[in-house]
């Protein structure tokens, strides 16, 4: 038995693409699947100041010149912190980062650079880490360079 | 002259073109976004948020520290040591035999002499109290170490107008 439509000219337009969606669906759960995504993260970069006294104590490299400290003392206050830095008390972390833009800027009237103000934030033991962390950031905002954490008070 | 029939034209199943578009999108998306081969080993936590904070490019000179709170309100400091695959659980300070050691420190103290560009990234929850970041503080001081990372969740500037 025949059929009239056998006998006809077929011909595909442009190549067979099944394999290459094989392969790229291969490609793409593996991705999907191995892949992890840590885009919502960053880190704050932190110095430990040279210390001579102390736990964490280091000999100081030849030439060494202190800079200027500014201590930022933190404590617990109901849910959240206080942070005293000189004449500065303060219990929110924006408040905190206007007076410290005005502090570096003394600084560098003072002829400081930014670079030469070494900021040693000293919490209690029980301040969370979060109100700390807003702390070193409300610092890192106004401008000041090196952030560290000193020993518990 | 004679005139040649045009051939019937026949679609052979479905068009899969739009697919390989959208395939082939996606799979430039995931090689683009996603972190393949580097495993930190970081574990998910409640982090605090920030706006600022920076990229670490070199992972590979990182030694990452999850603390949380271990018994006793003592910190439980959990790591990947190299060339292993699951985290596991260093001590600050332990005895052996009558005799103090201080695994955390030795493992700094080692990975600085052999990598001088070698920094640690500190992973804390957000509700965890300082005195239990503090001993960790303390031993990258001891282990002479100068570059500290804290991560932190990253968050959208809002400001009122």
């Amino acid at each position: 038995m025949r059929f009239p439509a056998s006998r006809k000219i077929h011909y595909d337009s442009g190549p067979n693409l099944t394999p290459l969606v094989d392969v790229v669906m291969v490609i793409l759960i593996f991705l999907m699947l191995v892949g992890s995504f840590g885009a919502s993260e960053h880190f704050l970069v932190s110095n430990l100041p040279i210390k001579q006294t102390g736990p964490g104590r280091t000999t100081p490299p030849a030439g060494w010149v202190a800079d200027t400290t500014l201590e930022i003392r933190v404590d617990p206050r109901g849910a959240g912190f206080e942070a005293v830095a000189g004449r500065i008390r303060v219990t929110d972390a924006r408040q905190l980062e206007e007076q410290l833009r005005r502090m570096l800027e003394q600084f560098q009237q003072a002829g400081t650079p930014p670079d030469k103000v070494q900021v040693i934030i000293g919490p209690g033991k029980v301040v969370r880490y979060e109100h700390l962390i807003r702390v070193y950031e409300s610092a890192l905002s106004a401008g000041f360079t090196k952030v560290a954490f000193a020993t518990s008070h | 002259m004679r005139r040649l029939p045009m051939p019937n034209i026949r679609e052979g199943g479905v068009n899969v073109t739009p697919l390989i578009d959208i395939v082939m999108c996606l799979i430039i998306f995931f090689m683009l976004v996603a972190k393949i081969g580097i495993t930190t080993g970081a574990e998910p936590m409640d982090l605090p948020e920030t706006i600022l904070g920076q990229k670490i490019e070199d992972l590979g000179n990182t030694l990452t520290l999850n603390v949380h709170r271990g018994q006793g309100n003592q910190p439980r400091v959990m790591y990947l040591p190299k060339n292993e695959r699951i985290n596991r659980e260093i001590k600050l300070s332990q005895n052996e035999g009558g005799k103090i050691h201080h695994p955390l420190l030795e493992v700094l103290k080692a990975a600085r002499r052999t990598n001088p560009r070698f920094k640690v990234i500190i992973r804390a929850p957000k509700d965890l109290g300082y005195e239990l970041i503090e001993p960790i503080l303390q031993a990258c001081a001891a282990a002479d170490l100068n570059n500290i990372n804290f991560t932190t969740a990253q968050v959208m500037e809002l400001r009122p107008e």
